[in-house]
């Protein structure tokens, strides 16, 4: 197929003219994927290419609908205008104002970011695929299917008007009525199920499917850069998801968290801001990432102290997670904390210095090419160092204090953040080439930058100049109308700047000239040594970079190649053309197992966008009670075909996987999806201390009926340790083979799982009635504080217990047929869930039942 | 001024504040020197930074002319296929790194005195002050005095440190008089403090500036800053009644939202 196999003298210049057949030798061998062409093919596509272009569209779309709004806001602010002046009412501009944040942050940058990272991290680390495909098509759905559930948002009265930081109590029923305001939050909750989904899989396949000898430290900067950024967002988002899941029953069932007077309104704050502070990084990183590889090919240098470079984001990776009360400087915290958490920010700043002047030291020496995605690039970082200086300002406390809830914030969000989209915008034009096999046209591509530059500048810089004008109103103090006609000027620039960008990217997709398969002189990283566009399972063999160099590796039989045990004398380097003819042959041979299609995330995602619309609303009756009901039903089905769906994934036999060699890709995606769940777990129990200090922890048991006693917890916590050693048993059996040992084992978890479930809900149905002198109306999930973070903790455990249990009853047909007879890994893999299920209870119990 | 702040004995705070370097006074005054210093810092080191990138970017821009084969630093450029590795210019890189460090640490540091002075000043009790209790509310700012008297009028003497008791009855708000250069998270459940001094007599607005709901654009107070001999006769001939007459909206819009934090 590709004969441009690199030897180590000249790879860039053989490619060329063998690669014409490989668009057409792709359609072939599809693998049962329709071609590109078809409209079926991006319905089934589980390949990352193919999700990342959909990730790209999709986030383009939001880029416009969050920029419509914020066009929406800024006719409004042509004039400082009385109430029901001008284009917007005032519940108008609030939902305005709110929408254009959230899906600015949420649904456009972190997800065209990722668009990059699907199509382009595997490609550079060397791998097929992500190690789980159709996961990857799930986040993907999921995360359209969110984008769609808030678009649902508007038409429900009125979608959320809180601001994008959804501060308490205005995010509570009491204050924003509207059913659309919880489908909006309920929106982020799929949206972040979308995003953890999509960090599992990024780590398991960013840890264990590197080409051989490509160390964590050998990464190229994009993709390291996009290997902290996953990290960060497994645990950020998952402080978001339990913030949102209390402020979703809140909204639906009725707890009383926000609502509650002492501690409601900052344990918001500090929920929304313990993963708000490092989202800030989670949007940026890549940016950077792509600015450090754009550098690097466009001014011919490697860049100055890369080693530094990457050593100053982990760093920021590590601090983000200590900085977020810096949002919180005017809240009631004392000086000793004010203290620290300045330090930690000016402490954080540091490392971008060391990168922006990284960067620009990089452009020394260099041979500078100013093209489309270079300009993109250097125009972030100077944007950026703008938004790093105006940074500083707010950390300096007695500025930050005056600063608070201005346009200055607004002006150097948006240098930072837009910034950062700078950089992705030039993301597009590097990657175009490759990902459509077309050159963009440069003309066109400069005359967006040129628009782009001075749109973005006229819009966000004259909000510095009008700093003292108050955040998210539309009545301003005369005196800056200037400038901020200025900007709205400044932003209809920008937008036309982006008709510019659609036009050629539409364009050139038609008539542009066919792209080279590395179009860029001095790029280094993988995905250009592979044609434009590469073929569906990426490689003409198996990448290596042992000898330091990239090279493409194949078996020399092509008969004898089932077992997987590769070794070095095994293999072979193809340099000749026809070796590499033999190499495509025997890959393409020993890859027909490998799939690529399946149907269900896209129906998994649908029955969830349906449950949620019907969710939104059900305390209002109508379609939407069956609404839900059928989505629901819709989910299972959809789980259960996918579980039982065959779907190949062949794991890389020769793969780089430290720090974990001894790990299959499963059971390290439990683990980091654990991970997650700990952080969630410990979001809740946070809250829950959190809201019992405010109390005073004594006062706390007078909110609490006699009859809450401990008993039934105990008994629960004896029936959970019981059940996990009955899975450890089964774990046995299965190695022993023996099929009845393992039914019985597991019908055993199962009996004692749902033991403990009747157990619970004897005592929950027991309180809910109460009937003494201080509760006379019972003890429900509304009537205090104290029963909403006993229920709505304890009833997160139990919905895992009862995710458990479906596992279970889902494993005992299996375990009858023989499923598990000799391989007890799915059964293992179920045991760390369930163990982990176990040791929060033992945390809980304590906490809610004895002290 | 009321007499000297009480400066918590820190050994970073008396570092800071030895040399009579931190800025003093008014918050006014407070913000005013700061933010010259940082906004002429921030410009000098933004133009010479950007400066030096454009030219940089100019010096180097590839003419398309490819250097003969033995010029050798030019010759070691990116190859396709390599291990990623960066090049020198390290000493150059740290130089300008520890250059930056010391810019923006001492700055902070040096901001860090006068936020003691500040935060001193807001736990400190004196006599010669005057203390007011503010309440948000949507969407509008109550004032409660000692005596009882409730305004949504705020009225201040010049001259004299004003403390400043803010909470919230629904939703959180913040309270800020920008020419004043005081604000202050109103937050329900929570009382934050914060003080000012208004040197001039004269019209203030107050205003919120954290999203609070539709009538958040309009959630403002008249602030009147009163002569002190003035102040203090209209003080004496307030009463603990619930408002004052022009108070239009206040009492009602007020209460009925302030049980709104019940869940249905």
């Amino acid at each position: 197929m590709t004969d441009d196999t690199p030897d180590d003298g000249s790879i860039e210049t053989d490619g060329g003219h063998a690669t014409e057949e490989l668009p057409a030798g792709e359609d072939h061998d599809d693998h049962g994927l329709p071609p590109m062409s078809s409209v079926k093919r991006w319905f089934l596509t589980t390949n990352h290419k193919d999700i990342g272009i959909l990730y790209i569209g999709t986030a383009l779309f939001f880029l416009v609908f969050g920029g419509i709004l914020a066009l929406l806001m800024r006719i409004q602010l042509w004039a400082p205008r009385a109430p029901g002046e001008g284009l917007l009412g005032p519940l108008a501009y609030n939902q305005a104002v709110s929408a254009h944040g959230l899906l600015m942050v949420f649904w456009f940058i972190s997800p065209f970011a990722f668009g990059f990272a699907n199509y382009v991290v595997p490609l550079q680390i060397g791998a097929k695929d992500l190690a789980f495909p159709r996961l990857n098509a799930l986040s993907y759905w999921l995360y359209l299917f969110s984008g769609l559930l808030f678009g649902v948002s508007f038409f429900q009265k009125a979608t959320f008007s809180g601001g994008w930081t959804m501060y308490a109590p205005l995010n509570i029923p009491a204050y924003t009525p509207e059913v659309g305001a919880t489908t909006a939050i309920l929106a982020l909750v799929m949206f972040v199920a979308s995003v953890t989904v999509s960090s599992v899989n990024f780590l398991t396949t960013m840890h264990r499917w590197r080409a051989e000898d490509l160390r964590l430290r050998d990464l190229p900067l994009f993709s390291s850069s996009i290997l902290l950024t996953v990290w960060m967002m497994l645990f950020a988002f998952a402080a978001l998801l339990a913030a949102l899941i209390v402020l979703s029953a809140d909204r639906l069932l009725g707890t009383t968290y926000f609502v509650t007077q002492e501690g409601g309104s900052l344990l918001w704050a500090h929920l929304f801001w313990f993963f708000g502070h490092p989202e800030v990084y989670i949007v940026f990183f890549p940016a950077l990432g792509v600015m450090a590889e754009v550098f690097q090919t466009f001014t011919g240098k490697r860049i100055v102290g890369r080693k530094w470079f990457v050593a100053a984001m982990v760093l920021v990776a590590l601090q983000s997670f200590v900085v977020w009360m810096h949002h919180m400087f005017l809240t009631a915290i004392n000086l000793q904390i004010k203290t620290l958490f300045m330090a930690t920010t000016i402490g954080i700043s540091l490392p971008f210095d060391l990168m922006v002047f990284a960067l620009i030291y990089t452009l020394i020496k260099g041979r500078i090419r100013f093209t489309t995605p270079f300009l993109f690039s250097f125009g972030a970082l100077l944007l950026f160092i703008i938004g790093g200086i105006t940074g500083v300002f707010l950390g300096a406390v007695v500025l930050d204090y005056e600063f608070r809830g201005t346009y200055w914030v607004v002006a150097h969000f948006h240098y930072v953040m837009v910034g950062g989209a700078t950089a992705l915008f030039g993301a597009l034009y590097y990657w175009y080439p490759k990902i459509t096999g077309k050159m963009y046209d440069e003309f066109l591509g400069k005359v967006h930058f040129a628009l782009y530059f001075v749109g973005f500048n006229l819009l966000y810089f004259p909000m510095f100049l009008a700093w003292q004008t108050p955040r998210r109103v539309f009545d301003y103090n005369p005196a800056y109308t200037p400038w901020h006609r200025l900007a709205t000027i400044g932003g209809f620039i920008l937008a036309v700047s982006f008709l510019v960008m659609f036009y050629n990217l539409y364009r050139s997709l038609q008539t542009g000239a066919d792209a080279d398969d590395n179009p860029w002189e001095y790029s280094s990283t993988a995905e250009w040594a592979i044609s434009s566009p590469p073929p569906l399972e990426n490689f003409p063999g198996l990448p290596s970079y042992k000898g330091g160099k990239l090279n493409f590796v194949s078996k020399v039989t092509g008969g004898a190649t089932d077992g997987g045990e590769v070794t070095d004398g095994g293999t072979a380097v193809a340099t000749a053309a026809g070796a590499g003819h033999g190499t495509a042959a025997a890959t393409a041979h020993e890859e027909e197992h490998a799939s690529h299609a399946s149907f269900w995330p896209f129906l998994l995602s649908l029955a969830g966008f349906l449950t949620f619309v019907g969710v939104s609303g059900i305390n209002k009756g109508g379609l939407y009670t069956p609404l839900a009901a059928v989505g629901g039903l819709g989910v299972a089905g959809s789980l259960v075909g996918m579980a039982r769906e065959p779907f190949t994934v062949p794991s890389p036999e020769l793969a780089e996987k430290w720090p974990f060699d001894g790990v299959e890709d499963m059971k390290l995606g439990m683990w980091i999806f654990l991970a997650s769940d700990v952080v969630l777990f410990g979001a809740f129990i946070g809250s829950y201390l959190f809201m019992r200090v405010a109390e005073g922890w004594r006062n706390w048991h007078h909110l609490i009926p006699a009859d809450h006693v401990v008993m039934p917890g105990l008994i629960n916590t004896y029936l959970l340790l019981t059940s996990s050693f009955a899975v450890v048993l089964a774990m046995v059996a299965a190695e022993r083979g023996s099929n009845k040992g393992v039914v019985a084992s597991l019908v055993a978890t199962l009996a004692l799982g749902i033991g403990f479930l009747i157990n619970k809900g004897i005592e929950w149905q027991h309180l809910f009635h109460v009937h003494s002198e201080a509760f006379p109306e019972g003890w429900e999930l509304s009537t205090n504080i104290a029963s909403s973070t006993f229920y709505l903790t304890t009833g997160l455990h139990g919905a895992h217990v009862i995710v458990g249990l479906l596992i279970t009853l889902y494993m005992i047909p299996r375990a009858w047929r023989g499923a598990y007879s000799g391989n007890d890994k799915p059964i293992e893999y179920f045991g760390l869930y369930w163990h982990f299920v176990d040791i929060v209870w033992l945390f809980l119990f304590p906490l809610f039942y004895i002290l | 001024m009321t007499g000297e702040p009480a400066v918590p004995e820190t050994a970073l705070g008396l570092v800071a504040q030895a040399g009579g370097l931190v800025p003093r006074g008014t918050r006014v005054e407070v913000f005013n020197r700061i933010y010259w210093v940082f906004l002429i810092l921030g410009t000098l080191v933004g133009i010479v930074v950007i400066s030096y990138m454009l030219w940089k970017a100019y010096k180097y821009r590839d003419t398309g002319e490819r250097p003969a084969e033995d010029e050798d630093e030019d010759d070691d450029r990116p190859t396709l296929g390599e291990l990623p590795t960066g090049s020198g210019g390290g000493k150059k890189l740290f130089l300008s790194f520890a250059l930056s460090t010391i810019i923006v640490v001492s700055l902070i540091l040096w901001t860090y005195g006068t936020l003691l002075y500040v935060e001193g000043k807001t736990t400190q009790d004196s006599a010669d002050q005057i203390e007011v209790t503010v309440e948000g509310y949507q969407f509008g700012w109550r004032f409660i005095y000692p005596n009882g008297h409730r305004s949504t009028t705020l009225r201040v003497p010049e001259d004299k440190t004003v403390k400043l008791k803010v909470t919230s009855t629904d939703v959180f708000h913040n309270f800020g008089i920008p020419e004043l250069k005081v604000k202050s998270d109103a937050i329900p459940g929570q009382e934050t403090e914060t003080w000012f001094v208004a040197e001039e007599t004269g019209n203030y607005t107050a205003k919120c500036y954290e999203l609070c709901g539709s009538g958040h654009s309009y959630m403002q107070a008249d602030v009147i800053v009163m002569e002190q001999s003035e102040y203090q006769d209209w003080y004496s001939q307030t009463t603990p009644a619930p408002e004052e007459n022009d108070s239009g909206p206040e009492s009602g819009e007020g209460e009925s939202t302030e049980t709104g934090g019940e869940s249905e």
